[in-house]
């Protein structure tokens, strides 16, 4: 069985280490602001809420591309090939999760779980982050923040309203 | 350029005017960042008989090399001005997320200059700078000027620095709050924002910041992260956070108690580690920090990221308030409304202890939590007599009520929980910090030999010239087995460029004696290198150290010893050798 990663906003930090290690590795800087996955961050009520790609078995972005860049391997990740890309960013406004942007070479960019191995897992300590085998309890967790789709608005939008839904429905 | 950005903001609120200017590189391998840098920077920028509360102070806030990379616990962020509580020089640090934000906006630090003649926040959104109206913000707490930052902005994720009424009407130990519970806590820094009428920061980076050899700097920050960090040493900080303090001090006998008249508290277990963990909802980091020491506490309906042990004891244990929700609750409050809860605690503390001797009545008595929370409310707003009289921090206080045998400070700057008569060291590094009392300069809680006078000078010069380098590079002290060789590794691995401990260690002792040297010229003599009139005099109560005061003739002794050892002569001023030893002769 493939694995996915999976995300417990109860156990984030905030310490944002997954979005600079990403950076790190896809672009050679430290940029948090393009990385692949992105942390939601309410200081204020103590808690962080993930954004990450879910990898979606029929993924909006795969319909949405014109130009068959967008396509799911057989690790069930869902994959931009660069040299079809047209950056014309239908699969931005696509996705509800706001989870993949036009990055600085005009390509699509999104998580591509950094071929089996990724770094993000890696980098954090509190074990928010998981590349595992599905169990029913993580399931049940992503699901739950798959609920949270949106249809229109930035990606950042997108994502923040994410965050802000499994605040409530975790904390309030 | 590698690890720095290679640009400074400049904001003159008097002028308006805001530009940008190219880090000085020939200042980089002396100064290093943050501290060190912000210090050189300002020690241009001002005379040192400056007013604080004036235009003509300027405040220096900088990051530093490894800020926003992977090495972790470098997020602190420095502010360098000097202090309207105290009249030195001083540096304060927040962690949280504003100096990597910072840094992705593109500027390793921001000098802000003269004074506003109206309301206005900075806004910084990567090349975007400009100054805003702040006037509907006025009087708004610090939470509610987060929000109004981020919401004008309309830039989600901005990171911000905010005052709030505690530094609107310039209370000399008021803070600028970061994250909501996050401050550059102490100095008055607060009042500084006040004094030229810059109500906030609000900052949004979508920038890079570029190493030499990437997959080495990752394989060389892994390393250290795994064989260095990751130890016993520090891995408390994960598991307990500060409160393990609690526990620590009181079995040393150094626990404040009762506006530091003993050295134990009977009712530790209140305020101790599993006491703040049984009312925490979470693990809180600052960026890059897989720590995560922060411990978010609710109890009913009161949440806060905290309380740390400064605040457990001087809001708690020193005021002889064992209930952790009025700690919660008084830690909230002053996070809102902008003071610092270390010496509005101490400074409570001190009222309580004049109000139950009869030396003068404030209306409140240890251990009354309702009536304090009510205090800092009244603090915050000048709102009473008693208010005016508590704003003005213990050493004021003192003065108007001639009461020093109950003051607890240092240069001004208000006893941080641990107890110099159950450890000289403590109280060496009190008296020689170059802001004031303060624990973190020299740390010798842990020495063996807590009463060896010349053991302990040794490790207090050790520890001060190290933290001069240490929060040059941002590094937080909760990374307490971090050392110059693994600094200059991931250095030169970052810079593309050699750098060698031993070059970090000079630049240490450099930015220690830069401070120094600015105070002297300030006035600042041996006279100010002094402890309260309660530790020289006082017997300790209760605990291992019952009996003990820290005698002024083995004071005396220390403080001599320490000139010496550092160079400098009997009043504390940096002999000529030193300082053309360090290259500051020219300066």
């Amino acid at each position: 069985m493939n694995k996915q990663l999976f995300a417990d906003p109860e156990k984030c930090t905030g310490c944002n280490r997954c979005a600079s290690v990403c950076s790190a590795m896809k672009t050679g800087s430290f940029a948090p602001s393009v990385a692949r996955i992105k942390v939601n961050n309410f200081p204020h009520r103590g808690f962080a809420v993930p954004s990450v790609c879910f990898q979606c078995p029929n993924a909006p972005c795969h319909k949405a591309c014109p130009s068959g860049a967008i396509s799911r391997n057989d690790a069930d990740v869902v994959v931009v090939d660069a040299q079809k890309c047209i950056a014309c960013g239908s699969c931005v406004k696509a996705c509800p999760y706001g989870m993949i942007e036009l990055g600085e070479q005009l390509v699509a960019a999104k998580c591509d779980h950094c071929d089996g191995d990724p770094a993000c897992v890696k980098e954090c300590f509190p074990g928010a982050l998981v590349y595992t085998e599905k169990t029913p309890e993580l399931m049940k967790l992503k699901g739950m923040q798959m609920k949270q789709r949106s249809s229109d608005g930035r990606s950042e939008e997108k994502r923040h309203r994410l965050g802000r839904a499994i605040l409530k429905q975790l904390r309030d | 350029m590698n690890l720095y950005t290679g640009k400074l903001l400049v904001v003159d609120l008097s002028t308006k005017e805001i530009s940008t200017e190219p880090l000085r590189k020939e200042w980089i391998r002396q100064y290093w960042g943050s501290w060190g840098l912000a210090l050189r920077y300002y020690w241009d920028a001002v005379t040192p008989e400056v007013d604080p509360l004036s235009a003509d102070n300027a405040i220096v806030i900088m990051t530093g090399p490894f800020s926003g990379t992977l090495v972790p616990l470098t997020s602190r962020l420095s502010l360098v001005s000097k202090s309207p509580h105290t009249g030195t020089i001083f540096t304060s640090n927040v962690g949280g997320a504003f100096g990597p934000e910072l840094k992705y906006a593109g500027y390793d630090g921001l000098i802000i200059k003269g004074a506003s003649d109206s309301p206005v926040f900075l806004k910084i959104v990567d090349d975007e700078v400009s100054l805003e109206d702040a006037s509907d913000m006025m009087g708004k707490g610090i939470f509610e000027t987060e929000e109004c930052l981020e919401d004008v902005v309309g830039e989600i994720g901005a990171k911000t620095l905010a005052i709030g009424p505690a530094g609107e009407k310039l209370i000399t130990y008021s803070m600028i709050g970061s994250e909501s519970y996050r401050q550059f806590g102490r100095s008055g820094t607060g009042a500084l924002f006040g004094s030229k009428n810059l109500k906030g920061v609000v900052c949004k980076g979508s920038q890079s910041i570029a190493v030499a050899d990437m997959p080495k700097f990752i394989e060389r920050v892994t390393h250290h992260k795994t064989e260095n960090l990751f130890t016993e040493d520090n891995l408390w900080a994960n598991s307990d956070g500060t409160a393990v303090l609690v526990d620590v001090t009181n079995e040393m006998g150094i626990h404040p108690t009762k506006n530091y008249s003993a050295g134990i508290s009977e009712r530790k277990e209140t305020l101790n580690s599993d006491a703040v963990k049984a009312a925490k909802i979470s693990d809180r980091a600052c960026s890059g920090c897989p720590l995560a020491c922060g411990k978010f506490t609710k109890i009913g309906e009161t949440e806060v990221e905290g309380p740390e042990y400064e605040t457990l004891c001087l809001g708690g244990s020193n005021c002889d308030v064992h209930d952790l929700e009025a700690i919660i609750k008084f830690n909230r409050v002053c996070d809102d409304l902008g003071l610092d809860t270390m010496s509005c605690g101490s400074t409570i503390s001190m009222a309580m202890e004049m109000t139950e001797s009869g030396r003068h009545d404030f209306g409140i008595r240890f251990g009354e939590s309702d009536e304090y929370l009510k205090l800092v409310e009244e603090i915050a707003a000048l709102s009473t007599d008693r208010g005016r009289d508590l704003a003005l921090g213990a050493k004021r206080l003192a003065v108007k009520y001639d009461s020093a045998d109950m003051s607890m400070e240092v240069k001004g700057l208000e006893v941080p929980a641990y107890e110099p008569r159950g450890n000289y060291g403590m109280g060496i590094a009190y008296a020689t910090s170059e802001r004031g009392a303060c624990h973190l300069r020299a740390f010798p809680i842990f020495s063996e030999t807590p009463f060896e006078i010349e053991a302990l000078v040794d490790e207090v010069i050790e520890s001060q010239n190290f933290n001069g380098i240490k929060w040059s590079m941002c590094y937080c002290d909760f990374w307490g087995s971090i050392n110059t060789e693994i600094t200059a590794d991931l250095l030169s691995v970052g810079l593309g460029e050699e750098v060698t401990a031993a070059e970090l260690d000079k630049a240490g002792e450099r930015i220690w004696n830069l401070s120094r040297l600015f105070n002297t010229k300030n006035g600042f003599g041996a006279a100010e290198d002094s402890l309260p009139e309660k530790v020289l005099k006082n017997p300790l109560r209760k605990g291992p150290n019952a009996g003990k005061t820290f005698d002024p003739e083995d004071f005396s002794v220390a403080l001599n010893s320490y000139y010496k050892k550092r160079g400098w002569d009997e009043q504390g001023r940096p002999g000529t050798e030193k300082l053309a030893e360090l290259g500051l002769d020219q300066i």
